[in-house]
């Protein structure tokens, strides 16, 4: 063997140490222009409402989720804001309903209406909760809304959420392509999906802890080292030993879909270092933070 | 024929397959690193620092300028994930280039350096030490410029003494001489003068 096949010892250690003197770990590129979460949510609002100003009025007769057509699911989001504005005002009656159930009766009263007053007072609805937070301010004040406890910002990244998968759900009844959103909105997302996700994965009796390196690729997304998995009430030396390690690499937007419960973690396209069972936990920890 | 040879067809499609997997590889690397992966740099410099490495060598020969190019590689593939083409070729072939420039570049860098070293030299002589016949003619010449000095008027002779042998300027003469500096400045003209051509004349006698 030559003196060239052999790396001098430490140059490993100084190279990669000098790449992260360059470039913070978790940095993507090209980066993000950083938007608030109210800027997020218009802009999802913006796509949804372009979208739904293109459909035929027999296109918001077409069935797209549970026991609703367009309109109705619309009207479910008329029902959402009006619990963002309860909320907003404190009522604690919004606190602990439940998510569909509470909006139900706004999807029923669209029935016979003409699409263009639902679509009218949906926007309404949504511009009253921007106007609402831009009043308000503080989007780190602490809210509770259908079971979840979220910060003001937090909840306004998940309406945006929403806004979006419903918008991609009316696109695939209707047959037009999905969208994406812009990365500044995607990096909201995915800022969110993944600071929520070992809160998400406590509920699916995941054995942990697992240390997980959750890898996004392509706009908005970026490098989260996260831990995920209940810790055992007594750790044993096994314990100790197995601490378990994970990388999972997939795209930002598969991950997105499948926070939004529309795509499953079978059916994502993910490339995994470590113990694939515990990986197809921790995704599917991923699918359980949807609402609907 | 060997092109018709079934193994050779086979071992065709079976590099064909490693390298469409190579680009996938590739591929998923750079999108790794484009969203600020580090362990996909360790992966990529634990696959292909040796390479990176030898073609580095290959140029510079031993010594720490090739393990500098190695860390101006992957510092470089770090920060800009988004430079490697992956229809250009595979990862292992860009870094390896880039090894190769990068080497190149500095040794093109020392030639030049080397080569401006030398033509300073050549026409900056380095200064040697005086042989012994210069040694003689140097003595001389003090011999003669004292001679040449003492033969001075005192006023001038106390001038140049001031001015030249000590360095002082024309204004600190007159001051310490006690004399209008324009004095000095018009004694020290004159002495001059007289000095030239009195080391003109000695000059001429010792020829």
């Amino acid at each position: 063997m030559t003196s060239f096949e052999v790396l001098p010892v430490g140059l490993r250690e100084r190279v990669l140490a000098a790449s992260r003197d360059a470039r913070q770990t978790g940095t993507p590129i090209p980066q993000v222009a950083e938007i608030s979460p109210t800027e997020g949510l218009r802009r999802a609002a913006d796509s949804l409402h372009s979208l739904l100003c293109t459909l035929t009025n027999d296109e918001w007769r077409t069935p797209v989720l549970r026991d609703l057509d367009v309109q109705g699911l619309i009207g479910h989001l008329i029902g959402v804001e009006e619990d963002v504005r309860r909320s907003l005002l404190g009522d604690p009656d919004v606190r602990d309903v439940d998510h569909v159930e509470s909006t139900q009766a706004f999807a029923e009263q669209q029935v016979g209406r003409p699409a263009a007053l639902t679509c009218a007072d949906w926007r309404a609805a949504v511009d009253r909760t921007i106007a609402s937070v831009d009043a308000a301010g503080d989007l780190d004040a602490d809210l509770a809304l259908h079971r979840m406890r979220l910060t003001l910002g937090e909840l306004l990244v998940v309406r945006a959420f929403e806004l979006w998968i419903h918008e991609n759900d009316v696109r695939n009844a209707t047959g037009r392509p999905p969208s994406v959103p812009d990365a500044p909105t995607l990096r909201l997302m995915t800022g969110l999906a993944t600071g929520l996700l070992p809160q998400a994965a406590a509920g699916t009796a995941l054995p942990g802890p697992i240390d997980v390196r959750l890898v996004l690729t392509g706009p908005g997304g970026g490098t989260w080292d996260l831990t995920v998995g209940d810790e055992p009430a007594v750790p044993s030396r096994r314990d100790v030993i197995t601490r378990s390690r994970l990388r999972i690499v997939t795209d930002a937007v598969g991950f997105c879909r499948l926070a939004g419960n529309r795509v499953s973690p079978a059916d994502l396209d993910v490339n995994v270092t470590g113990d694939a069972q515990l990986a197809a936990g921790v995704l599917a920890g991923v699918s359980s933070l949807a609402l609907d | 024929m060997a092109a018709s040879s079934p193994l050779l067809a086979l071992g065709r499609r079976d590099n064909f397959a490693d390298v469409k997997a190579a680009e996938a590889g590739d591929a998923l690397t750079i999108a790794c690193l484009a969203a600020g992966d580090d362990d996909a740099l360790a992966d990529a410099f634990d696959r292909f620092g040796p390479s990176v490495y030898r073609a580095a060598m290959n140029v510079l020969g031993q010594g720490s300028a090739a393990q500098d190019v190695v860390q101006d590689v992957f510092v470089d593939l770090w920060s800009h994930p988004e430079r490697f083409d992956p229809a250009a070729g595979t990862l292992r072939g860009f870094l390896v280039l880039l090894a190769r420039r990068r080497s190149v570049d500095i040794l093109r860098s020392e030639l030049r350096r080397i080569a401006r070293q030398e033509r300073h030299h050549r026409l900056v002589p380095t200064p040697r030490p005086p042989s012994p016949c210069e040694q003689v003619t140097d003595a001389d010449a003090a011999n003669a410029v004292r001679t040449a000095v003492s033969m001075l008027p005192e006023g001038q002779r106390r001038v140049v003494e001031l001015a030249y042998f000590q360095g002082l300027s024309c204004r600190e003469v007159a001051r310490i001489a006690g004399i209008p500096e324009g004095t000095a400045k018009s004694r020290l003209r004159l002495a001059r003068a007289k000095l030239e051509s009195a080391l003109d004349r000695q000059l001429l006698e010792s020829w």
